[in-house]
């Protein structure tokens, strides 16, 4: 037996992180020279990578899908507060619907009832919570705006345009491309910002003639001042790394 | 969450098995690198209860397992860029980010002992039962569950149980050992030919993508 079997035999563990933490790191530190147990883990990883679905779902309190939405969208949202009169007027419209029911059906199966459509009526709010929230966040990148930009553009006969609201003091744009068709096969509409250090690439954005593209970006950290942002059709696998290489459609300035 | 109008294809649910095909997993990537935050909202929706159940087995506190889900959206959310492997969609890598999340956490914590003992104190029909499909069959996601649960049962009991407590309940070689009071080559031989029986049986599974 050579030192190598034991990493062998170790594989299906490490991928499984059924090692003890000690042999864990023995072994991730054998992963880093060793091509052959690299491409072998990543196989099994690649089999094994449903097994996680052996696990019942949860249950999901109410309001916590909305909670990560907000979390990771925006920040602290006072969500709580707003939705309060919602549930009150929710439970006082049931409840008035039970005061009705109750004279002609036994108390317990409309109470049980009632505490069901009360919980339904809960889970909708929450959906809705994190739908508000997501909703709220857009919206504030338009009204916190300093600068709008806009251009019109035309791509295969077909006109739409470009509007950019530029919240520079949360670092965030709310960019809207309107009434462009799909980007033509093999291309995508790609939109870059014009840094002081270059161009910088970011979002792909999907053309729709019937209705706008909306998307929030973030503006790039590390890459000196913005001065506008540009859009391009590039060929749908060009490099990521690389500038525009394509045909140029917008080129705005703020 | 709610239907939200959207700029991209709208969710779709079949309507016999009601599994995800909310937009191909590859429009729903795209999606996410483009900032879409809708498509993050629909991600949110479908994925939670299962990230939810991977944490929680493991975990065993469900305050902190909503901390590891929160924290696996937020890195799928900061890193969809650089995802590249989605051949089979982002479920199986937002799963292993939250094993992984829940694993080092617990390992962190050096918890164990009780939570151990009492595992391996549950008869093997407890055991083997606590994957079983109990919930509502309608829940997207339901059919690559059971494909799970089809393999394990080929499983012999004892290799079952041993994947119950290594994976499911993320207790390594040593831990689980001590807690069944067998040899770690006993442990480690049950392991290995248990999930080499799964991996064959679960290579094939494409059910549900995004």
């Amino acid at each position: 037996m050579t030192s190598h079997d034991w990493y062998i035999a170790s594989r299906v563990a490490y991928v499984t992180r059924t090692l003890d933490p000690g042999d864990e790191r023995i072994f991730a530190e054998h992963l880093a020279h060793c091509n052959e147990c690299r491409e072998v883990t990543a196989v099994i990883e690649r089999e094994l990578e449903w097994l996680p679905m052996g696990v019942k779902p949860a249950m999901v309190r109410p309001g916590f899908r909305g909670e990560i939405a907000r979390a990771i969208l925006t920040k602290a949202q006072p969500a709580r507060r707003d939705r309060w009169p919602l549930v009150l007027a929710a439970a006082s419209l049931l409840l008035t619907a039970g005061a009705l029911a109750t004279v002609t059906l036994p108390a317990r199966r409309e109470a049980t009832r009632l505490a069901g459509l009360l919980a339904q009526r809960e889970t909708q709010l929450s959906q809705r919570d994190s739908l508000l929230a997501i909703l709220r966040d857009t919206l504030s990148v338009v009204r916190e705006s300093s600068r709008v930009l806009q251009t019109p553009i035309t791509v295969n006969g077909t006109s739409g345009g470009l509007v950019i609201f530029a919240d520079n003091a949360h670092r965030r744009w709310q960019v809207v491309m309107h009434g462009l068709p799909a980007a033509p096969a093999g291309q995508a509409y790609q939109f870059w910002f014009i840094c002081a250090d270059g161009m910088i690439r970011d979002a792909t954005l999907v053309g729709d003639p019937l209705r706008p593209a909306v998307y929030t970006l973030v503006l790039p950290p590390n890459s000196g001042a913005v001065l506008g942002a540009s859009l391009t059709l590039e060929p749908a696998q060009s490099n990521t790394t690389s500038g525009p290489k394509g045909r140029e459609l917008a080129h705005l300035l703020l | 969450m709610a239907d939200p109008p959207t700029t991209a294809p709208q969710a779709q649910r079949s309507v016999g098995r009601r599994h995800l095909q909310l937009t191909t997993h590859e429009s729903l990537h795209t999606r996410l690198v483009a900032r879409d935050e809708r498509a993050l909202a629909e991600l949110i929706d479908v994925a939670t209860p299962w990230l939810l159940g991977v944490a929680e087995s493991i975990l065993r506190d469900g305050a902190e397992a909503e901390e590891v889900v929160l924290e696996t959206f937020r890195r799928v959310w900061d890193q969809i860029g650089t995802i590249t492997d989605t051949s089979a969609g982002l479920m199986p890598w937002l799963l292993r980010v939250t094993r992984n999340l829940s694993i080092d956490r617990v390992r962190a914590r050096k918890r164990r002992v009780d939570a151990e003992v009492a595992l391996a104190a549950e008869p093997l029909d407890e055991a083997t039962r606590a994957v079983e499909p109990e919930f509502d069959a309608g829940v997207p996601g339901t059919p690559a569950h059971r494909a799970v649960h089809d393999a394990i049962h080929t499983l012999a009991p004892e290799q079952a149980h041993a994947v119950r407590l290594a994976f499911f309940s993320g207790l390594s070689h040593s831990e689980i050992a001590l807690a069944l009071g067998v040899p770690l080559g006993t442990v480690k031989s049950r392991l290995r030919l248990a999930f080499d029986k799964l991996r064959a049986s679960l290579a094939g599974i494409r059910e549900w993508a995004i």
